[in-house]
């Protein structure tokens, strides 16, 4: 089994949760996180920006927010089965991606085992 | 690459972020948890607190660079003497990572 973590836009969630129902994989858990990447401050695109036009697009803003600030974003969990994987990285990658900074990471790691509380359910029938 | 989760103080989260950011190390997600360790939680006369309020900082690096994020961790979180409730640090395999907003595998 593996577990995809995806770390996405607060704003891509309800149409990310619906997609991957609609492919087959409804079980998720989602929460509200903090986070910052890998990005540089550039100041001068601040000034320019902030001269020109003071409504930017919240993609914009957010590539050229202070490097230490934290933004809010929803981390996604999922556990799902070795020959599944693949296809959920796909479909958080095609509903998630708007080509900007800060639409998000995905990580894969992998689960030894899972059970069911309710009936002690081991491995994949457990997910 | 290696998943590294943190649990720390809330009130060091500031300094850790910004000792991390320093060594070139911005990359990071802060989760709000609740939790007890080894002490059970503290207890304050009467009352026996097991749900304290901590920080879950989650950061996914290099295979070569663990050591290094951990140290800076591991001396920046820590309180002045070193005390129960400075937290744990926990490291982790991550098979794959991917952007995104490249779609390209790789962090």
């Amino acid at each position: 089994m593996k577990e995809v973590m995806a770390v996405i836009r607060m704003n891509k969630i309800n149409s990310t949760k619906k997609i991957l129902a609609e492919s087959g994989f409804p079980s998720v858990t989602c929460r509200k996180v903090n986070g910052r990447g890998k990005k540089k401050v550039n100041y001068e695109l601040i000034e320019d920006l902030i001269g020109e036009e003071p409504i930017a697009e919240p993609e914009i803003l957010e590539s050229i927010s202070e490097n230490h600030r934290l933004v809010a974003k929803r981390l996604l969990t999922m556990i799902v089965d070795d020959k599944d994987y693949k296809k959920v990285v796909d479909i958080i990658i095609q509903e998630n991606k708007t080509g900007n900074m800060g639409d998000g990471r995905i990580f894969v790691s992998t689960i030894d085992d899972a059970i069911r509380i309710r009936n002690n359910d081991t491995g994949v029938e457990a997910i | 690459m290696k998943m590294i989760r943190a649990i720390v103080r809330p009130e060091k989260v500031g300094y850790v972020l910004d000792e991390l950011a320093d060594a070139g190390y911005p990359a990071v997600t802060k989760i709000d948890v609740v939790g007890r360790g080894k002490q059970r939680g503290v207890k304050v006369g009467n009352i026996h607190y097991d749900e304290i309020p901590k920080e879950l900082l989650m950061m996914v690096v290099q295979d070569e660079t663990v050591e290094e994020v951990v140290s800076i961790l591991a001396k920046s979180a820590k309180s002045t003497e070193g005390t129960f409730g400075d937290g744990k640090i926990f490291v982790s395999p991550i098979e794959e990572a991917y952007t995104i907003s490249s779609g390209l595998a790789g962090l």
